[in-house]
């Protein structure tokens, strides 16, 4: 087949790839300006207005602005997450975050008070730990930070089933610099958000951020 | 540079000679990466992704949520209420999930049913990644973006089973085609990680190395080590970063295109071996040697005759 017949033949083809390098594109740049827009980078911080304004331009085009159930954005939507395009590749950047680091502070009846930490069988399965602390601490709605961190609570309170109460500490850590390390100095802890489940019934949880 | 020569260009681009090698490795490369992925997670798979109180964090809420983003994302809550349709209980659908994603991938790997197995691996772990949610990383969505372009690319490369017992091919008219869409995306990838890296301080000075190298979980390697060879993390961090942002260059022009390709590979291989993400590793090289390897000197050198051969006469 002539090579024009084959760009008439395909045509639809070409337009559909076309119109998927774009919709990833749009992702890559919305993703790139609200990192640019939100952590420390080297651009003066006068620039954040303008980050945030083409990030606003580069959601519009993907109909984030759209009133959610509308079947423009779903059909959108459902691409982008079938094609796993949805999120752009800013992996490590634009510097590499403090990590995160759940503390289980267990109370029981004797006074006792004992420390764990989430649990998990593979080894594997703690970098998506990790990936679940980090979106916990992004999470600004609190009911739902609040159920995050109960659904967290409960395994370990039922391999403890005499605790009377579980204290969940979020933070993260400080790492030392490498000149710090060469002093000694070691990884520093900062608590963001505390929850206390009173494991006895009819006793709200209480958050101390 | 008229209309019509633009075509032409366009034409040339898309449509060229093309070998169904990175097919295969592409084929071959997700097969084991799901099969790797599934093997990886199968001590908490229902750990991860039950719903209720048996889960670390219930897959009903991971849903509620994509379900407000958009109620078509494929999930495993599809999954499941079919086999509760059925009687099935919830804990024999999770594993049945895991046992077909062990088969679709053994399936890409022989390349026997190749298309089916394609179709089957890209739903259920996309199904497991959407559902997993917050546990998501990285690794997931390049599984899926490589899974996709398989589901779609022409399959039946002469290395599949398919093509050894049903004389199967591939549409040699799309295999360059397909592998234009891969080969722009990685270069987007690279582009965009390489450009977000540059914009933090801690690329130009170290700390982000440092810290990458050193943090837990990534701490493989001991830091008393890294500590030693402090003076050369600026460095590294910066050749990284050159490295991503000029992939987009460098890979299409002809005399720098493999010193590019083994470097790309050389850094995501370090990356595994020192920060232990192997199998977010081994998907961008299947990534990288599907999109960007060149095949044909390599089959050339294999069906040359041997040595001994050439040395009788």
């Amino acid at each position: 087949m002539s090579q024009a017949g084959r760009l008439k033949r395909y045509r639809y083809l070409i337009g559909f790839a076309l119109a998927h390098l774009l919709l990833i594109l749009t992702v890559c740049l919305r993703d790139t300006f609200t990192t640019f827009a939100l952590a420390p980078t080297i651009f003066p911080i006068a620039s954040k207005p303008f980050w945030n304004d083409a990030a606003a331009a580069a959601s519009f085009v993907l109909g984030e602005d759209l009133q959610l159930g509308n079947p423009a954005r779903n059909l959108v939507t459902s691409y982008l997450n079938a094609a796993g395009i949805e999120a752009g590749y800013g992996f490590f950047s634009p510097n590499v975050p403090s990590n995160y680091k759940l503390v289980f502070e267990l109370h029981y009846p004797d006074s006792r008070t004992e420390y764990e930490l989430p649990h998990v069988a593979d080894a594997a399965t703690a970098f998506r730990l990790e990936s679940l602390l980090d979106r916990i601490a992004e999470v600004s709605y609190e009911p739902m930070r609040q159920t995050m961190f109960q659904m967290l609570t409960y395994p370990v309170w039922q391999r403890h089933p005499d605790a009377i109460s579980v204290r969940a500490v979020l933070g993260y850590v400080v790492w030392p610099s490498p000149e710090q390390f060469q002093r000694g100095e070691k990884e520093t802890f900062e608590p963001v958000y505390a929850y206390d489940f009173d494991l006895r019934p009819s006793v709200p949880a209480t958050a101390r951020p | 540079m008229t209309v019509r020569s633009t075509f032409q260009r366009i034409e040339q681009f898309l449509f060229y000679q093309e070998s169904d090698r990175w097919v295969s490795v592409l084929r071959i490369g997700l097969g084991l990466q799901v099969i790797f992925l599934s093997l990886a997670l199968r001590r908490d798979w229902t750990y991860l992704l039950s719903s209720g109180g048996r889960a670390l964090i219930s897959r009903d809420l991971t849903e509620a949520a994509l379900n407000a983003e958009s109620p078509f994302i494929p999930r495993l809550g599809w999954l499941i209420e079919v086999g509760n349709h059925f009687g099935v209980p919830e804990s024999i659908t999770l594993w049945l999930t895991w046992l077909f994603l062990i088969l679709a991938g053994c399936l890409l790997v022989v390349g026997l049913f190749s298309r089916i197995a394609a179709i089957l691996a890209w739903f259920l772990y996309l199904c497991v990644v959407r559902s997993v949610g917050y546990f998501s990383y990285g690794v997931d969505n390049l599984t899926i973006i490589g899974l996709f372009y398989l589901m779609i690319a022409p399959l039946g490369d002469r290395m599949s089973l398919d093509s050894i017992l049903w004389h199967r091919s591939s549409n040699r008219d799309l295999l360059p085609f397909f592998r234009r869409i891969l080969q722009i995306h990685l270069c987007l990838i690279y582009f965009f990680s390489g450009i977000s890296k540059l914009a933090g301080i801690g690329w130009w000075n170290g700390a982000s190395l440092w810290r990458a190298l050193t943090v837990p979980p990534f701490h493989f390697v001991n830091p008393e080590l890294v500590v030693r060879w402090k003076m050369l993390l600026p460095a590294a961090g910066l050749a990284i970063c050159a490295l991503e942002l000029f992939y987009p260059i460098f890979i299409w022009l002809r005399p720098t295109r493999t010193f590019w390709l083994v470097s790309i590979c050389t850094m995501h291989l370090m990356i595994g071996l020192t920060m232990g993400m192997f199998l977010f590793a081994f998907i961008m090289i299947v990534l990288n040697l599907a999109a960007f390897a060149t095949f044909e000197s390599f089959t050339r050198r294999l069906r040359a005759p041997p040595v001994s051969a050439i040395l009788q006469y």
